[in-house]
């Protein structure tokens, strides 16, 4: 008996099954198209990988930040004759003040072997002096969210204008610039990630365009089936997501094994200046992100093209 | 069933495929269409199927008004007719089993029970031994049977056909044509669109004949017999 249909309202727009046949239609296509395939893989790879690489630096350099941030320090450096006296005033000084009394004194003997551990490709030219380059010094640790700013100032040019002190410093200004290079890079990398992405994301719908061009006929029968626009599309969608996706994992892989060669590259010198750019990779959250970020690009690619043909079918 | 009132199609200000076209088929009817090539046939099929748009008049196909159908119904409604195509449009890269689950997909037929519906719908067209076979691995004739087998593989309300017949040679052709007797028996409406004269006189049905695109004759054909005495169909008309 031929089957009676009454009414289409109730019945689901995309079967249950059909995930299960988006997905393995979408990897067949991309099979077939290897080549075309891989150049939007590669795309997606390599913008996410230059994103990648952005926020790897801002993240690193926003973890020195905090660091420094939480424990900021100043360096109170005396003359090389500082008597006695003077250095006990300073003292006096730093311990009636709340902001700085959290100080600790380094003598010339210690500077000299605090520099030989951070710099040890060095240590041969300080023994080839007569004598000890480096003057005593009070290292007060500072929290620098929990002072008046203004106050603070005024104490530091107090501070200088001491007898037998040589030189004041402190890092707030490094923090402040470095500050600002993190906020450049979080946008430089925003910026050209974001382009590459989007060239990726047209990359990608230039591939499913051409695929599509390819299934065009079968485009037809599926119509003419029955096949509602979702079923006929389902496919291209996913074949977007997953180069996306592919390309989000490539992204990550590589950049994680740049930060590893990296990192052991620039461990045996000890860096201090480019050492602190590769403490940590990315944490899990933006490693996700940028999966995830490949992921919308190839979504956006393949949306862009079904909508495309189904604006040309109306 | 099947219901078209004035209707006219026209491509553009100087060719009208169809003029003022006006018939019914009712349920459980078999009918002819016939008519000469370019007489209009394909565009009446293409009509019925909501391919394209009449240009005035109303079609009205189980119930629904074609006119007023709106884009996202007309999967829905493709999916009650069954539809044979001269060209077959079976989807070469996929196996006979798969151009018939695909369907069965599309239909949202549990994944488990494909192999049995495509095997059925294989058997009563005679190609179930064929099920891994590719399109172009098999003949004219057995690739009209696969598409004869996907559309019916659904039992559907309607059966249209567009020239099934049309590259086979007679025996095959009656074969076809009986396949589409047994649907109609079953409950199926059937149209089915040929030239072949030979084919119609035998058949004893109802045809309906165009001609420059103008429907211009109505009738019942009384069946013919063979020089054995036997009707080319083997069954009774509905």
């Amino acid at each position: 008996m031929a089957r009676e249909f009454t009414s289409s309202r109730g019945e689901p727009e995309v079967p249950s099954n059909t995930i299960t046949y988006f997905f393995r239609e979408a990897l067949r296509r991309i099979w077939v198209s290897k080549r075309t395939s891989f150049v939007a893989v590669a795309m997606i790879a390599m913008s996410l990988f230059i994103l990648g690489a952005f926020m790897l630096v801002a993240e690193n350099l926003q973890r020195a930040v905090t660091r420094w941030q939480g424990r900021s320090r100043v360096n109170v450096f005396f003359e090389n004759d500082a008597t006695p006296d003077q250095i006990r005033n300073v003292d006096v000084y730093l311990a009636s003040h709340p902001d700085l009394k959290t100080r600790h004194f380094v003598t010339p003997a210690q500077a000299l072997a605090q520099f030989k551990r951070d710099f040890a490709n060095l240590s041969d030219v300080v023994n080839q002096l007569d004598q000890n380059p480096f003057p005593a010094s009070f290292e007060v640790d500072v929290t620098r969210g929990a002072i008046n700013p203004a106050k603070f100032e005024r104490e530091i040019a107090e501070l200088r204008a001491t007898s037998g002190v040589e030189q004041v410093q402190y890092d707030w200004e490094w923090v402040k610039r470095l500050e600002r290079i993190i906020d450049v890079v979080n946008l430089a990398g925003l910026i050209a990630g974001g382009i590459l992405a989007l060239a990726a994301a047209f990359t990608i719908a230039n591939v499913i365009r051409l695929t599509m061009m390819m299934y065009r006929e079968e485009i037809e029968i599926m119509r003419l089936v029955g096949a509602t626009e979702r079923i006929i599309r389902g496919p291209f969608l996913f074949e977007g997501i997953v180069q996306g996706t592919v390309g989000g994992v490539c992204a990550v892989a590589l950049l994680f094994g740049v930060f590893e060669l990296a990192r052991r590259a620039l461990a045996p010198s000890s860096s201090m200046l480019w050492g602190f750019l590769f403490i940590t990779f990315l944490p899990w959250q933006k490693i996700a992100a940028l999966i995830a970020g490949g992921m919308l690009a190839g979504w956006l690619g393949s949306w862009l093209s079904v909508r495309e043909r189904v604006i040309e079918e109306a | 069933m099947i219901h078209f009132y004035h209707v006219t199609k026209k491509f553009d200000r100087y060719s009208t495929a169809l003029h003022d076209v006006t018939f019914q088929v009712e349920k459980g009817e078999f009918v002819f269409l016939t008519g000469a090539s370019g007489a209009g046939k394909s565009t009446l099929l293409k009509l019925i199927l909501r391919q394209i748009r009449p240009t005035e008049g109303q079609i009205v196909v189980n119930g629904r008004n074609l006119h007023s159908m709106r884009r996202k119904q007309i999967p829905f409604f493709r999916r009650e007719i069954g539809m044979v195509f001269q060209d077959f449009k079976l989807i070469e890269r996929m196996t006979v089993f798969e151009n018939l689950s695909f369907i069965l997909t599309v239909l949202n037929v549990p994944p488990r029970e494909h192999k049995k519906k495509a095997y059925q719908a294989l058997r009563a067209v005679g190609l179930h031994h064929k099920l891994t076979a590719y399109p172009p691995q098999l003949s004219g004739g057995e690739q009209q049977r696969v598409a004869i087998a996907r559309a019916l593989i659904n039992d559907p309300l309607v059966l249209v056909a567009d020239e099934p017949t049309g590259n086979l040679d007679p025996d095959l052709s009656s074969e076809i044509v009986q396949i589409f007797s047994e649907a109609n028996l079953r409950g199926s409406t059937v149209l089915l669109a040929t030239h072949d004269r030979d084919l119609i006189r035998s058949s004893g049905r109802r045809v309906i004949t165009l001609e420059k695109g103008r429907l211009v004759e109505e009738k019942m054909h009384t069946v013919e017999r063979s020089a054995r005495g036997e009707s080319l169909f083997g069954i009774g008309s509905a």
